[in-house]
């Protein structure tokens, strides 16, 4: 009988997936152990939690868009809803809006995005490449043409609040009046991106709809015969990456207390480079959001690193981009065997 | 169209089923029925309907004509769980699992077993997968590994052991042996006459003359997309049914054999 062919594989090693995430977590490692050499000021609690503050909007971004890349999608309007997202918070303020309303309705209007997206690649069956180009290229035509390209500004102190904020801030008068900051506290954004990521892998592993999103990214045809509304599936992933960018779109404006229609140019290629590094598939059905969130900061501690170290922004997008060539390669290789 | 089989109330009746894609006509005009405790065997070449026949029973396929009776009463299948919610459960050629996923995960994809707060339920599930694959295959071991490690037996095993968990009523195997060696397809010869027992009525595709001549009850025979003979199997033998698949008419001199 076929199947009682026992496989001579070494139990030992992780496999698959675990064993990705495993290298990946390594390479971060190593980057920070290589950059803190590089820079004396590199690993210090103030560089450490600045690396957060810059990851948490990739980061968000790549929650949403490793759920579509599991779907067996891409999202590329990400970047653009992002700004859509802060323009629409940004005018209702002006409108006379409290902060916390126009936030959530900023993010509400990312999810339209989204959802817009999926019933286009669901309904009209775009392939979703073409759907969320056309997406990125609508909604930043939409946020440059509602604000004349002119940022918005003076939004108020509550609207920075979000981006600049942070828990346990320890602050000491000295004596000559001044403040000292003892310790700077962890930033609202690093928070928020925490616990979006723990409540994206709770629904990607725990929930049914998680379990979806896989089967449709394996085998759609399979998910369709199995019973799974395939269409519903895909639209929740997209809508989800969708409010995801949203709320990136308000980390971001937020921590700028202006809201800038031009924000956001390419970060979706840095959300679907940090899901790649972290072992999504763009093949569909493989990817998790704590992979993702490795992968996201492989790229924020590279940008900063490279930034201590004085390298040119031309030189970093060089070094990111054979990163990305470099962990799909070494993926590849793994599966080849 | 000769039909020498008994009338009783059938379990599924389709009748006077048509599918067309643009000028081609996949099925036209076909009726079958199948009552409880009865295998059926869909037999014919490829590309001469059955499996499109068989899809839309199945609910991945919408007829553009015809309808479907269940226990005589008229069901609307627009969807695969319209189809499950019917009993109908199909195995299908494909196998159609998603090979990312595990054996349970497959086994209950679209129907998760879940706790009380609704996450999934992955220890039931694979409490209840280990049942009912080892209850099918003892041997079957891997079962946490994507079933893209699988071979192709236990990746029938896992297709089978998905019809028959949810206790159908109907079952579709489409070529359930094709990817099995011999002692596996014992094994599905079995389990087809313990489901047949048990009340369950099968619609068999298969290309394999020995079992369908084991199994069936009746064979339904298409050519060209028409019903071109439904008979009890005591009535005809394997050249009248190899003739009825390529010539699409029986042999010039048939008379029942079950009379003869």
């Amino acid at each position: 009988m076929s199947e009682v062919q026992t496989r001579s594989r070494m139990r030992f090693l992780p496999s698959g997936s675990a064993l990705h995430k495993l290298s990946a977590l390594i390479t971060l490692l190593l980057l920070i152990l290589a950059f803190s050499f590089t820079s004396p000021a590199f690993l210090s609690v103030n560089n450490g939690l600045t690396v957060l503050l810059q990851t948490a909007v990739i980061g968000l971004l790549a929650i949403g868009m490793t759920m579509v890349i599991i779907t067996g999608g891409i999202d590329l309007s990400v970047g653009s809803v992002l700004a859509l997202s802060g323009v629409v918070t940004g005018l209702l303020i002006k409108a006379g809006l409290p902060v916390v309303p126009a936030m959530a309705l900023g993010v509400v209007a990312g999810g339209v995005c989204g959802f817009v997206n999926g019933l286009v690649i669901t309904k009209m069956r775009i392939t979703p490449f073409v759907a969320t180009l056309g997406m990125m290229m609508i909604a930043r035509g939409v946020a440059l043409q509602l604000t004349g390209a002119a940022p918005i500004s003076r939004l108020g102190e509550t609207f920075g609040a979000l981006g600049n904020g942070s828990f346990f801030r320890v602050v000491e008068m000295q004596a000559n009046g001044f403040p000292k900051v003892i310790f700077p506290g962890i930033p609202y954004p690093a928070v928020l991106l925490l616990v979006m990521a723990v409540l994206g892998a709770y629904l990607l592993q725990r929930r049914q709809i998680g379990r979806h999103i896989f089967s449709v990214g394996s085998n759609e045809e399979a998910a369709r015969l199995s019973g799974v509304d395939v269409v519903r599936t895909k639209i929740w992933a997209y809508t989800a990456s969708g409010a995801l960018a949203g709320l990136a779109g308000m980390v971001l404006m937020s921590r700028l207390v202006t809201i800038q229609p031009n924000e956001g140019v390419m970060y979706e290629l840095d959300a679907i480079a940090a899901s790649v590094i972290g072992g999504a598939s763009l093949m569909g059905g493989v990817g998790s959001i704590s992979g993702s969130m490795i992968g996201a900061f492989i790229i924020g501690v590279l940008r900063n690193g490279l930034n201590m170290a004085g390298t040119s922004a031309f030189i970093q997008q060089i070094i990111i981009g054979v990163v990305v060539i470099g962990a799909v390669f070494i993926d590849q290789m793994r599966n080849r065997n | 169209m000769l039909n020498t089989a008994t009338e009783k109330t059938p379990l599924v009746e389709m009748s006077h089923i048509h599918k067309r894609f643009g000028g081609l006509h996949a099925v036209e005009d076909v009726s079958v029925s199948l009552n409880a405790g009865e295998v059926v065997g869909v037999l014919g070449h490829n590309g001469a309907g059955k499996s499109c026949l068989m899809r839309i029973l199945s609910g991945a396929m919408k007829p553009n004509e015809g309808k479907i009776l269940i226990n005589g009463q008229e069901a609307v299948i627009d969807t695969p769980q319209d189809a499950r919610l019917n009993g109908i459960e199909t195995i299908y050629q494909t196998l159609a699992l998603a090979n990312h996923l595990d054996a349970a995960a497959n086994l209950f994809l679209g129907r998760e077993l879940k706790t009380r707060f609704g996450n999934l339920d992955d220890a039931r599930m694979f409490s209840e997968a280990e049942n009912a694959l080892r209850q099918l295959n003892p041997n079957f071991k891997n079962l946490r590994d994507a079933v893209s490690n699988l071979s192709g037996g236990q990746r029938q095993v896992i297709a089978i052991a998905r019809a028959i968990y949810f206790q159908a009523k109907v079952l579709i195997m489409d070529e359930p042996t094709a990817a099995l060696g011999p002692s596996e397809t014992a094994m599905v010869a079995d389990l087809t006459l313990r489901l047949k027992a048990e009340g369950i009525g099968i619609f068999l595709i298969s290309h394999d003359m020995h079992d369908v001549f084991e199994l069936c009850d009746r064979v339904m025979v298409m050519n060209k997309g028409r019903n071109v003979g439904t008979f009890a199997i005591k009535d005809v033998n394997k050249d009248d049914v190899l003739s009825l698949i390529i010539k699409g008419a029986l042999p010039d001199d048939w008379t029942p054999r079950g009379q003869a």
